[in-house]
């Protein structure tokens, strides 16, 4: 599983941190700057990678099973 | 003070004209117990985009568009959708913009990110502890005088400056004037707004003049030292940036706040299920602010666009208001019902894009410990007999005399 991240559509919303404040890593700004999130294989890290993608206002990012 | 009756644009189709403005509406005057909130929500079931006719204090018309999708879309394109619209300063006379605010992509993004880690999530980590014992020190002298209070003044409205004063390095001995001067500013009549505009100027000036003389670990020396294009900012700059912090939160965290007391005490059962299970109130407080948010923001098309199948021209004003995109049965599975337990919470009740609130971090923390201590150290809470509060709707939602009673 992992996290497909549109940096320029990131507006520092940090519904994903509230989720998960170790995978969505955000920077100093508070942003999530473009990246591939890699999501361990964990049932509990793939419902919050789940959650953190659902929960993004920008649709700035995309879930790869 | 209402302009002369507004005409409408001729590329304004009649059938799209709508009776409703978020200015006078009956719906949106002051009222016992009022609920702007579903009176406003009621547009869903109307055109996606409407006009209507006197929206501003000056008498313009603007287009509401009122679904979250639509307004997503104006609200992520800051080039095509302007925000440079000079409000603060025209209480003045004057033409300059609130910075970041008033300021469009692609100039935006730099005076944006000189802020953002101020205001960061884990930068407002570091002023919980300060905000916590705000709080307690508000409740606990409530508690003192009694069982019942006013709780916009005695707690909501000081509880709100007084963590604003914090952050921007102001001693909160004149707390109760730096409220009285939001108050003037946001609620006043044209003559009081231009009147609070000046003295709050004439303030943040002395004190921007201070710290470039006498610097201290405050928000208005790093202003004064940061630099933007490898300069240091002017001194208007600096100006324009204090007073947006200095006004942008006040009256909507005091309202949030009090949006959230006035459902609680009118629904005991909500109130005790977050008094036994406080680790639900992140949650509830995200739907709180979901269901009650108080901001409309208003844009100007940079050119012709279409939007949700009606085209409108450059120069016209689009409203998004976030109480009908936060109950849009699209993005919110029954919008209606207050559930504390929501998940895929994506509203928008600090905006989205690149103007998105940037204090909606110390916001969110503000509120979420208010309630925290208020349920922690107040006991179940109603409505005194005989006083209802004011509820009003308008440019920004709120509540007036909230008299609340306990035993």
């Amino acid at each position: 599983m992992r996290v497909i991240v549109d940096g320029a559509k990131c507006q520092g919303n940090a519904r994903c941190w509230a989720q998960d404040a170790e995978m969505f890593d955000l920077n100093d700004e508070g942003y999530l700057p473009t990246q591939v999130i890699d999501v361990p294989d964990d049932p509990d890290k793939q419902l919050k990678a789940r959650r953190g993608v659902r929960a993004c206002p920008e649709r700035a990012l995309t879930l790869e099973e | 003070m209402q302009a002369t009756a507004a005409v409408r644009p001729s590329h304004v189709p009649p059938e799209l004209v709508g009776g409703f403005n978020l200015m006078d509406d009956p719906s949106m005057l002051p009222q016992p117990l009022g609920d702007p909130h579903t009176a406003i929500a009621r547009l869903l079931d109307g055109p996606p985009v409407f006009y209507s006719l006197n929206m501003t204090r000056n008498g313009e018309g603007a287009w509401i568009v009122v679904r979250a999708e639509d307004q997503r879309r104006v609200l992520q394109d800051g080039v095509t959708f302007s925000s440079n619209r000079n409000i603060f300063s025209s209480a003045l006379g004057e033409t300059w913009p609130l910075i970041p605010l008033e300021i469009d992509p692609p100039e935006h993004g730099k005076w944006r990110s000189l802020l953002n880690p101020l205001l960061s999530p884990r930068r407002v980590v570091n002023l919980e502890p300060i905000v916590r014992q705000r709080a307690i020190d508000l409740i606990e002298g409530i508690k003192a005088k009694g069982t019942s209070c006013e709780a916009m003044s005695e707690f909501a409205f000081p509880f709100a400056v007084s963590i604003f004063l914090q952050f921007l390095g102001i001693g909160h001995e004149r707390l109760h004037e730096f409220v009285g001067w939001a108050n003037d500013l946001l609620h006043g009549t044209p003559a009081q707004r231009t009147e609070a505009a000046k003295i709050v100027v004439a303030y943040l000036d002395d004190l921007q003049a201070l710290r470039r003389r006498e610097p201290a670990d405050d928000f208005m020396t790093f202003v004064t030292q940061a630099e933007v294009d490898g300069r240091r900012m002017t001194e208007h700059e600096v100006k324009s940036m204090s007073v947006l912090l200095f006004i942008a939160g006040l009256d909507t965290v005091a309202a949030a706040i009090g949006f959230d007391l006035l459902y609680l005490a009118q629904h005991q059962a909500a109130q005790e299920q977050l008094r036994t299970e406080p680790g639900r109130i992140l949650l509830a407080a995200e739907e709180m602010l979901r269901a009650f948010p108080t901001v409309t923001p208003i844009r100007r098309a940079t050119r012709d666009v279409e939007v949700a199948g009606v085209l409108i021209k450059a120069g016209d004003l689009i409203a998004c208001p976030s109480m009908t995109a936060n109950r849009d049965p699209a993005e919110f599975p029954n919008p209606d019902k207050i559930d504390f337990a929501r998940e895929d919470n994506r509203h928008v009740a600090f905006a989205y894009g690149p103007h998105r609130c940037l204090g909606s971090h110390l916001a969110r923390r503000e509120v979420v410990i208010g309630l925290e201590e208020w349920l922690g150290r107040i006991p179940t809470f109603r409505f005194k007999e005989g006083h209802l509060p004011t509820v009003y709707g308008g440019f920004v939602f709120g509540v007036e005399d909230l008299v609340l009673a306990w035993d």
